[in-house]
């Protein structure tokens, strides 16, 4: 059997708060292994700020609908916004090699992303960004 | 997400608990900051942090580079799982001294 959740917040911080605190409780009410929990909601967290920051639409923040969906072998989260278009994936992956002191700060959050799920997704549909990602259960 | 600074001898023990992302890096940072404006030597203990996104690697990041400007040090222990494979991912793990312990980490630091 399928549970899920869907909910639409601001491209805000209150916003990644609110989905923070919803998905909190969706993993708490079905028992999700703290691995998985922790890989979802790091993925969850870079993908809303980055909707905060490129998801612009003219001067107003983007809106963001957020679907999780679990099965019996794998976790489903497809995150839509209505911001300018802009493919998490498209980007080089960053050179995680460099010492501290040649390191840029930042540009790791959607390396992680595509590290830590199992499948990522990006389409442009209907003047709407889309991301899936998928994260299978070991034991599921 | 909770912060409680000690300190052990010259070194200040930060830790850090709940999750550490772009809904709480902000505050973290101005904590640290304020560690940061008096040490030297500093050791993050993680070991009640649920996870870590970027945001917060962010953070690490940038005390790391204050503290070696200064000839300080930055260490952390006590990573969960999840903590340990974004440090693996990420190539934290080769930049910033990772300890097993609190003990192990007082003692290089």
């Amino acid at each position: 059997m399928r549970h899920e959740f869907r909910m639409s917040v601001g491209a805000d911080p209150a916003g990644v708060r609110e989905v923070n605190a919803a998905f909190a409780g969706f993993a708490e009410a079905h028992a999700l292994a703290a691995d998985v929990r922790r890989s979802l909601n790091i993925a969850l967290d870079e993908l809303l700020a980055n909707a905060l920051s490129h998801g612009r639409t003219g001067r107003d923040p983007c809106s963001v609908t957020v679907e999780v969906g679990l099965d019996q072998d794998q976790v489903t989260v497809t995150v839509t916004d209505n911001g300018t278009p802009f493919d998490p994936f498209e980007r080089d992956a960053p050179d995680t090699t460099l010492s501290v002191e040649e390191r840029p700060i930042g540009g790791l959050g959607l390396h992680l992303v595509g590290q830590l799920m199992d499948q990522v997704s990006y389409q442009r549909r209907e003047g709407h960004n889309v991301v899936v990602l998928v994260k299978r259960l070991v034991n599921g | 997400m909770q912060i409680s600074t000690r300190t052990s001898n010259d070194i200040h023990i930060v830790g850090i608990s709940g999750s550490l992302d772009s809904t709480t890096s902000p505050e973290a940072q101005k904590s640290l900051d304020a560690v940061l404006a008096g040490a030297k030597k500093v050791a993050l203990d993680f070991s009640q942090l649920d996870y870590i996104s970027s945001a917060g690697l962010r953070i690490l990041l940038g005390a790391a580079k204050q503290l070696r400007a200064k000839g300080g040090t930055l260490g952390m222990f006590g990573l969960n799982q999840s903590v340990r494979e974004v440090f693996d991912i990420s190539g934290f793990s080769s930049i910033l001294p990772v300890y097993q312990s609190e003990a192990e980490a007082l003692g290089a630091l």
